[in-house]
């Protein structure tokens, strides 16, 4: 019984190969990034040491604050399209009795679809001509023709109808098992108590599902803070910066340059966007703690 | 006296031996392979076969050296990951703009001693060779091909919009006139202009600045003063404004980039538009244009002692860290693949023959390498092969010597046109947009690009 | 509970009997269910549509049906002319090794952790929960450096499938959904291996990983549908556009294949997902499911 809660070879052995994939590329990269956002490294000479000179190069790129404003739009529009949407989804797929599985499948079809896929098709929906296929259904209906990415206004919420279209299914089955898991019994109290639906919806399903909603609010916010696929794909951050993201700010500082990448700044910004989502995911759980355990 | 006897001839031997080996090693063939540049990815199986038919001649001309063709096609990204990764092809293309650049930074391989052995290296076109030539003057890339910039337009398009299709527009008014008819009596886009992110909206705009006499940057190297927020820039965007908002004459799309314009002019959507002289070649093998809708023109030049065409070309260079025989083999190959073709009467028939045979086009207007006389003599050499409308391009061939060709800005070009990207999508997109004030921020960032040569 | 059949009471039995509810909340499910198909189904249908009509026709009349006849041969193009199929091959070889690198690290490290149990696991632990809330951007430009210039090996993965391969099996979120699986089960079947003299290693392969069967089956489709899907990672690595999986390749032909091509070969992408999908809804779902509840 000595090869349990010891130490020994064959445990290490067993954790090698977890130890050579974290060590070499998730532990060690960490670490690495923080050097390099004080360096200066170019890979063809030897890096030199800068202090915080990157941060404060992007701190003063007039790119830096349109980026961090694109990205907050982007993640605002998201969770207004794509929070409330799936729940309301996902309550009234519960209460189907009959054939649910096709709601499901349904609503989890798009997520399945590469998105590399999804966004080369939807710029295709997306062609502002009035011939484009958006512009032709809408066109029956006499509106339009609109510009889609065409237009600084109208690009990012481009983007984030295709996204929440992509992702929201995702959202739909996560809230789907969290409502199956409420007990029958509290919803039969209710009822004997005189409640209606939608009261058994305000006082019951809500807050029994209120871990889940904060989680995937917070895990929603923390990825769409790193969209990078649909502005690199659909607009390339444009037209004329309109969505510019953090992420694609860091992909443009690192790869962006035919002579050679500012892996200084590229990383800088790394660090700083993961340092604010790191400071509000604090907060979030701080300020949402009081409202779980009430 | 006997030892001392003895340790001088055992010298006299280990010297004799060391003298019979190194004339050995001269006297042995060692073969030495190279890898390089091949086709764009996707090409047509029938531009590979001929690719391969060529690599064949080479191998069998110069038996020690073996080539090994490897797909490629330069783009910014792709480009500075394949450096950093050390994965480029032993010869590889780089365009005219970042050549200098990376021979400065130790990236490309000294070749000077290799090219100047080349017996027509003194017929280079002067200015086509410093386009290769580093800051310590030494060349580190040869021309590949040079390119002046053009004015592509539909034919067709401009019978059914009542325009006559051999009277392209001359001045800049008559092309927003016939953009106009376009337009309006077709439904298609009269002129589109690249609006991408990708460095292509700066390039297409500091062409038709070059073309208003404007220019973007006075000096060179790293003192170099950026000029973006010149008279004719702005002049340039409030055409451009004209066009958009007024005419309505620009079509939908804001955002094509080199590949996507060629392939919607070819597809017949677009009226006319600007790009390098040499892009039929890409119209034919990725978009199968018809070749009877295609005309070639030269771009409106205003009535400036400073207004010219802006030229462009792409250099072969080879590897820093390709040992002496892998240089002379590049230089070899270069010479017998990119170079001599235009040199030599017979390698320029069996290039040509081989294209033909393939069904890839021979005879795509471009700029000359070397002199006038000699891009006249290469071409009466494959007269009999050409198979592309070159009567559809009599206004570019008739005008385009007559023009100045003028480099494309020299310090940090590429950063230089990232900054212009915005502005243009800017102007194309919105209609409020404050040209001026997005020219000054655009020209601070440029000029901290060239300060810090990036 | 699964999705299946089954409500969770919200509406109770009397509600249901009264016509406003019925038709209420039925009529709002209908809606639903019309809104999925259309908007669900129906991006998906278009692109099947578009996969076989002619570009001509696509560009013209998006929205019509098939009015000169299908274009059949756009599927046969999308494979062969330019070489979708290549692609779809490197897909499936990057998936492939992507899954195997993820198995192997998650059951090894979740088999160590949850049986072995070894007295510094639970740094091992806390490093991996840590790993789990760093967002995955703050690793993108070293990984990125690592490849080109690895520390011990001096010469550049770029270019290998290993590239790709490798850092896919620093998953923390399948270490940790592998490792709470192992904690559940039942202990008493590892004494009785112990006293019959069942080592480590038959422990790990004749006892516990049988008994994963689900959750290595969750992992597992997870892992080739993210393979499936990646696309940054591998644009920046594989640079030769011969070894380039379907996700990176598709932008960049898009300027050189004509609509209904282009639109055949997206079509061709989406089968496999597709098609694993429909075969392996049960394990999708409950692992989108699981996926929530762990993180609640």
């Amino acid at each position: 019984m000595t090869w349990v809660r010891g130490g020994g070879l064959t445990t290490l052995l067993f954790l090698l190969p977890l130890l050579f994939a974290f060590g070499a590329f998730s532990w060690y990269p960490i670490v690495r990034t923080v050097i390099m956002s004080l360096q200066h490294t170019n890979l063809v000479q030897p890096a030199t040491w800068v202090g915080f000179k990157n941060f404060e190069q992007v701190w003063h790129d007039p790119l830096f604050p349109i980026a961090v404003k694109n990205t907050a739009y982007f993640a605002g529009l998201a969770l207004l399209f794509g929070y409330p949407v799936p729940l309301v989804a996902a309550v009234l797929m519960s209460e189907v009795r009959k054939r649910r599985g096709i709601y499901s499948a349904l609503a989890y079809l798009p997520v399945v679809i590469p998105p590399v896929v999804a966004v080369l098709l939807w710029k295709v929906f997306y062609d502002a001509s009035s011939a484009g296929a958006f512009n032709t259904v809408l066109g029956w209906i006499h509106l339009g023709p609109y510009p889609w990415l065409q237009s600084q206004q109208w690009a990012m919420p481009s983007l984030v109808l295709e996204s929440t279209w992509a992702n929201a299914g995702a959202t739909v089955i996560i809230y789907l098992a969290a409502l199956t898991s409420v007990q029958t019994e509290l919803y039969e109290a209710a009822s004997v108590d005189g409640a209606g639906i939608v009261r058994k919806v305000w006082h019951i399903t809500l807050p029994q599902l209120r871990g889940v909603l904060l989680v995937t609010m917070i895990l929603q916010i923390i990825g769409t803070a790193q969209v990078f696929l649909e502005p690199y794909l659909f607009t390339s951050g444009g037209p004329a910066n309109a969505t510019l993201t953090v992420l694609l700010l860091i992909f443009n500082y690192a790869f962006g340059n035919s002579l050679g990448g500012d892996y200084g700044a590229a990383t800088a910004l790394s660090l700083m966007l993961a340092g604010f989502l790191a400071v509000f995911s604090l907060v979030y759980l701080r300020a949402t703690r009081s409202w779980s355990t009430r | 006296m006997k030892s001392l006897r003895r340790i001088a001839t055992a010298v006299g031997l280990a010297g004799l031996v060391a003298a019979i080996a190194s004339a050995a090693a001269v006297g042995s063939t060692k073969s030495v392979t190279i890898s390089v540049a091949s086709l764009i990815p996707g090409s047509t199986q029938a531009a590979v076969d001929q690719f391969n038919a060529r690599v064949a001649e080479f191998e069998k001309a110069n038996p020690t050296i073996k080539v090994k063709p490897v797909d490629y096609q330069w783009t910014a990204p792709t480009f500075a990951a394949k450096l950093a990764g050390g994965t480029l092809p032993t010869v590889f293309e780089v365009p005219f703009t970042d050549a200098r650049t990376l021979g400065d930074n130790g990236q490309l391989a000294d070749l000077t001693p290799y090219v100047k052995k080349l017996p027509y290296f003194s017929k280079y076109n002067p200015a086509v060779l410093a386009e290769g030539t580093d800051a310590k003057g030494q060349i580190i890339a040869l021309p590949k091909g040079a390119y002046a910039q053009a004015l592509h337009y539909n034919r067709s398009l401009f019978k059914e919009a009542g325009l006559d299709p051999n009277k392209p527009p001359t001045t800049w008014a008559q092309l927003r006139a016939d953009a106009k008819a376009i337009a309006a009596k077709t439904g298609k886009t009269g002129y589109a202009e690249m609006a991408k992110d990708d460095n292509t909206a700066g390039w297409i705009l500091t062409t038709v600045v070059y073309s208003l006499g404007g220019r973007m940057e006075a000096g060179t190297g790293t003192s170099a003063k950026a000029t973006l927020d010149n008279p004719k820039t702005i002049q340039a965007l409030n055409l451009l404004k004209a066009m958009r908002w007024t005419d309505n004459s620009m079509g939908s799309n804001f955002s094509y980039s080199w590949g996507d314009i060629n392939q919607a002019f070819a597809a017949g959507s677009i009226g006319m538009y600007i790009s390098g002289s040499d892009v039929y070649t890409n119209l034919v093998q990725a978009s199968n244009i018809n070749p009877s809708i295609y005309g070639l023109s030269t771009i409106p030049l205003a009535k400036s002692k400073t207004a010219g065409v802006l030229g462009g070309g792409t250099e072969v260079g080879v590897r820093p860290d390709a040992n002496a025989a892998a240089k002379a083999a590049a230089v070899k190959w270069i010479d017998f693949f990119y170079e001599s073709p235009l040199v030599s009467k017979a390698q320029a028939i069996a290039n040509a023959k081989t294209l033909v045979a393939n069904k890839q086009p021979v005879g795509v207007p471009a700029l000359p390498l070397f002199n006038k006389q000699q891009y006249d003599l290469a071409n009466t050499w494959i007269k009999p092969f050409i198979n592309v409308p070159l009567n559809q391009m009599k206004p570019f061939l008739t005008g385009i010597f007559g023009e100045p060709v003028i480099p494309e800005p020299e310090a940090s070009t590429q950063s230089v046109y990232h900054s212009l990207d915005a502005v243009v999508e800017a102007v194309l997109t919105n209609k409020n947009t404050n040209v001026v004030q997005m020219l000054q921020q655009a020209n601070s960032t440029a000029q901290a690009a060239i300060q810090q040569g990036t | 509970m699964t999705d299946g059949e089954g409500s969770t009471g919200l509406i109770s039995t009397a509600e249901w009997h009264k016509r406003s509810v019925r038709w209420g909340i039925g009529g709002l499910q209908a809606l639903l269910l019309a809104a999925l198909v259309v908007g669900g189904l129906g991006p998906i249908l278009w692109l099947a549509k578009g996969a076989i009509t002619p570009t001509i026709d696509t560009i013209t009349h998006p929205m019509g049906l098939f009015e000169h006849g299908t274009a059949w041969s756009n599927l046969k193009e999308a494979w062969s002319t330019v070489h979708v199929g290549l692609y779809f091959w490197n897909t499936v070889v990057i998936a492939f090794g992507s899954w195997a690198s993820q198995l192997l690290v998650a059951t090894t490290g979740g088999f160590a952790l949850s049986v072995l149990q070894p007295r510094y696991a639970k740094v091992i632990n806390a490093l991996l929960l840590t790993t789990l809330f760093v967002p995955a951007v703050v690793l993108l430009v070293p990984l990125y450096i690592e490849i080109v210039h690895p520390p011990l090996i001096h010469h550049s993965l770029i270019d290998s499938y290993w590239a790709v391969w490798l850092p896919a099996g620093a998953s923390a979120f399948n270490v940790v959904l592998v490792k709470r699986f192992f904690d559940n089960l039942p202990r008493e079947i590892f004494e009785a291996a112990r006293i019959d003299g069942a080592g480590p290693f038959r422990l790990f392969r004749s006892i516990v990983l049988p008994m994963s069967k689900p959750i290595l089956g969750v992992v597992s489709i997870f892992a080739v549908l993210a393979s499936w899907k990646d696309f940054l990672w591998p644009l920046l690595v594989l640079t030769n556009p011969n070894e380039q999986p379907l996700s990176v390749r598709l932008p960049s032909i898009q300027a050189q294949t004509s609509l209904g091509v282009f639109l055949a070969a997206m079509f061709i992408a989406c089968l496999v997902p597709i098609a694993g999908f429909l075969v392996f809804q049960r394990s999708f779902l409950r692992g989108g499911g699981l996926g929530g509840a762990l993180k609640g």
